[in-house]
């Protein structure tokens, strides 16, 4: 009895100390950490966007988040939209419910300023405060309409879709005409050197120009990727010679990656799924923003 | 294999984890991350670096703690240790690094179940004072290291034609190699060849096996 009670608080006693460890660590660099992830997703989205070290941001530019949920309550659905809106020249957030029609059902100011839009936890609080007791919330996606002096100039889409292995989660570039400006594979687990090639300029690079149309119809052929091509994808020919080289395969299918057809199938298809259900939403938020005069910030 | 330092000097603990005691090599430990990362020289590398800084900072936490730990619960408290400091390097990582992290970061969290770092933290740590422990921790982690970049090396020349991510090749000889399968060829031909010079040392020294 005496090693037992004498192992149960050494255990405990471990356990204890590598807590106190770890919640210390956690609570040092919590804030470090959170805003390496932000700073880390902006560089991202300003380099689908084209601008980097050679090409600073210019200081009219701006990224607006709209967040996608869908709200549960008794006896039906409705899809909820929480966008930034300007109120006396302060930005603050309103939720657009929808009907699954696409009308508007209900229409809220909800509590929140940028910073904390970011934030899951709060944004959630925030929202089933406004909509009242009885309904539940789940988060959909989220998407950033990009301004340049208040005029719409692109979309950045973030998405998450089944690859080969487990997951591909990427954030696609759209211009106002929903061309793809470029593709970021954030995160996927697929065979390292064989479908994990999805990430390569050779391979992403090859959904850039693509207009929504031609998009669509997209198919992935396992045929050679011409040598031109790829030294083109790969931004290790002239500028003027990658220009004319894109422009003669923008309407060309995807050629797939050596070993991994279906990482690369997989891959298409998801984007044009996303691309896809974007616009018509877009569309329909759009025509509900417009029809109820909602002072959107983008 | 060698269980204590035996009054071993720093450089003996050190050589020892790279070359005699190789953890992939010669004590056939953590196969399966050896055949399943190592598909490229950078994996294989920043596999290495993070099971050396875990492998380092548990054997000097169970060295100074080891009159504490009641030898019933020793493995869960190796454990313990082990997912303390992984979590300890990952958050760390993630906040003061976050280039490196960006790379290295799904590699830390798969080290907390990896044979080799328990060994020797029941064969060496809880035996030996802190300073021979850190030693040790190096050593192997090295070994670890050394052993997950040659098995890259071959895999990714092979494979996809390239080193470190550059075409040298400018062809794909045996995409083959890219598959954990073949990691285990590689691994088989690394042991081959590390026991074929140790068999070379013995008989050069005139050494009876």
């Amino acid at each position: 009895m005496k090693d037992i009670l004498n192992i149960v608080f050494r255990l405990t006693v471990s356990c204890l100390m590598a807590a106190m460890v770890m919640g210390a660590a956690f609570i040092l660099t919590d804030k470090a950490k959170k805003h390496n992830e932000h700073a880390r997703e902006e560089r991202t989205m300003y380099s689908l966007l084209g601008y980097g070290e050679g090409k600073p941001v210019p200081s009219t530019l701006a990224l607006h988040q709209i967040y996608r949920y869908v709200i549960t309550e008794p006896g039906r659905q409705l899809i909820g939209y929480l966008v930034p809106t300007t109120h006396a020249g302060k930005t603050g957030y309103t939720l657009v419910s929808l009907d699954l029609e696409g009308k508007m059902a209900d229409r809220k100011a909800v509590a929140l300023d940028v910073e904390q839009s970011r934030e899951k936890e709060d944004r959630d609080k925030a929202i089933l405060a406004v909509i009242g007791p009885g309904k539940e919330i789940r988060f959909a996606d989220h998407t950033i309409v990009v301004t340049d002096n208040g005029k719409r100039v692109a979309y950045l889409l973030g998405g998450k879709f089944p690859g080969f292995k487990t997951f591909i989660n990427v954030m696609l570039a759209l211009d106002q005409q929903f061309t793809t400006l470029g593709l970021e594979v954030l995160e996927n687990e697929e065979d390292p050197g064989l479908g994990a090639e999805i990430e390569k300029d050779y391979f992403k690079n090859q959904f850039k120009g693509r207009a929504v149309d031609v998009l669509k119809g997209l198919q992935v052929v396992k045929e050679p990727l011409p040598d031109q091509y790829r030294q083109a994808l790969e931004g290790r020919l002239a500028g003027a010679d990658v220009s004319r080289i894109m422009e003669q395969f923008k309407d060309k299918n995807i050629y797939a990656l050596t070993g991994a057809t279906i990482s690369s199938r997989m891959l298409t298809d998801g984007l044009k799924g996303m691309v896809g259900k974007f616009v018509y939403r877009l569309d329909i938020l759009d025509h509900v923003l417009n029809e109820q005069k909602i002072a959107v910030s983008f | 294999m060698t269980t204590s330092s035996n009054t071993k000097t720093p450089w003996e603990l050190l050589s020892r984890g790279i070359l005699s005691e190789n953890p992939i090599f010669r004590l056939a430990l953590s196969m399966c991350p050896a055949v399943g990362i190592s598909t490229t020289v950078m994996n294989g590398l920043m596999l290495g670096v993070a099971v050396l800084l875990v492998q380092v900072f548990s054997s000097v936490t169970i060295s100074l703690f080891k009159n504490q730990i009641h030898p019933r619960i020793r493995i869960p408290t190796y454990t313990l240790t082990i997912a303390t400091w992984v979590t300890v390097i990952d958050l760390v990582m993630a906040a003061y690094l976050p280039g490196a992290y960006a790379k290295m970061g799904i590699f830390i969290k798969l080290i907390v179940a990896f044979a080799i770092i328990t060994m020797r933290l029941e064969m060496f740590a809880c035996k030996e004072n802190a300073a021979d422990s850190f030693w040790d921790g190096v050593g192997m982690g090295l070994g670890f290291m050394v052993g997950m970049v040659v098995i890259g090396f071959v895999r990714e020349l092979l494979g996809s034609g390239a080193i470190l991510g550059y075409d040298v090749l400018g062809f794909k000889p045996l995409l083959f190699f890219i598959l954990p399968s073949a990691g285990f060829f590689v691994v088989g031909l690394m042991m081959a060849f590390f026991n074929w010079v140790e068999l070379v040392y013995k008989r050069r020294k005139g050494i009876q096996s």
